[in-house]
């Protein structure tokens, strides 16, 4: 899996940085974050094809087929709209919601103000409601 | 707290106070009390997103993608590592969280991450985006 390449790759820029790393001069999960990041970005630019992995189908037991599917319908359609958004509203989302990186370490990392990070996650949650107009998020019922 | 500022962070920030700035966080929440009926409409709107991106959710580590990076670790350490007992420990305890950490990232990135075509849209924010991941800034020592 190429996320977990990536992952690895990390931490060999980890080992790698660790003697030479100064408790004080730099946070490292933002440090940490920037590496990730650029790994990212370096394979995304070779690559041409779509790269909206597919989740594997896990089955849950728990949950009958018709309420599997429309689970998975759910989560598709939301992964889709994500996926939609420009790269730089996509980038301040997933630092900001999903990392959880405060408002000003998410702006530091991405090299712009506060007030463009607040503007680009304002449009990205615009254009997800856009995308996901009249379908509600419903209810796990996994 | 002004209702322009509110509405801001919010539309920003989700509905959830937790998300919102730490410094404002009180002060906003100060103003919702306050003006009920119209926090409430905003609150509600940004609630339904915050449902829709609370789906999507990454699974954890695996334990062989641990194993991996543990393995990856170099044999030889410097004197300081070895004097330190304590990081070394730490750093194997920490590799379940810090890998969630990057892995979690790299998954958002390739799962969510849309056509080729979107990494080349114009930004209004060109400057910066020559100073992250796009950029190729050197502050990660990605050169080593």
């Amino acid at each position: 899996m190429e996320a977990e390449d990536v992952a690895q790759e990390a931490f060999v820029r980890i080992w790698k940085q660790a003697p030479r790393w100064r408790e004080g001069e730099a946070k490292f999960d933002t440090w940490l974050h920037r590496v990730a990041l650029n790994l990212c970005y370096d394979r995304l630019r070779g690559q041409r094809e779509e790269p909206v992995a597919e989740l594997p189908d896990e089955a849950d037991p728990a949950a009958s087929p018709d309420v599997r599917i429309e689970n998975e319908a759910r989560d598709a359609r939301i992964r889709e709209a994500l996926s939609a958004l420009p790269a730089r509203q996509r980038e301040a989302l997933v630092l900001n919601y999903y990392q959880e990186l405060s408002n000003v370490d998410a702006a530091a990392l991405m090299g712009i103000t506060v007030d463009a990070l607040e503007s680009l996650l304002a449009r990205a949650r615009r254009n997800l409601r856009t995308q996901l107009a009249g379908i509600g998020p419903g209810e796990d019922k996994s | 707290m002004t209702p322009e500022r509110f509405h801001t962070i919010v539309e920003a920030y989700g509905a959830d106070p937790r998300r919102w700035p730490e410094q404002e966080r009180a002060d906003a929440q100060a103003w919702a009390a306050a003006h009920r009926a119209e926090a409430d409409a905003v609150l509600a709107e940004s609630a339904a997103i915050d449902a829709w991106l609370a789906r999507d959710q990454v699974a954890p580590p695996a334990r062989e993608l641990q194993r991996r990076i543990v393995e990856s670790a170099p044999v030889r350490r410097p004197s300081w590592f070895r004097q330190h007992v304590w990081w070394s420990g730490a750093a194997i305890a920490g590799v379940g969280l810090t890998g969630g950490l990057a892995g979690a990232l790299a998954v958002s990135f390739f799962v969510l991450t849309g056509a080729a075509s979107s990494m080349h849209e114009p930004s209004v924010h060109e400057s910066s985006y020559l100073t992250t991941g796009f950029g190729g800034s050197p502050d990660d020592w990605s050169d080593e």
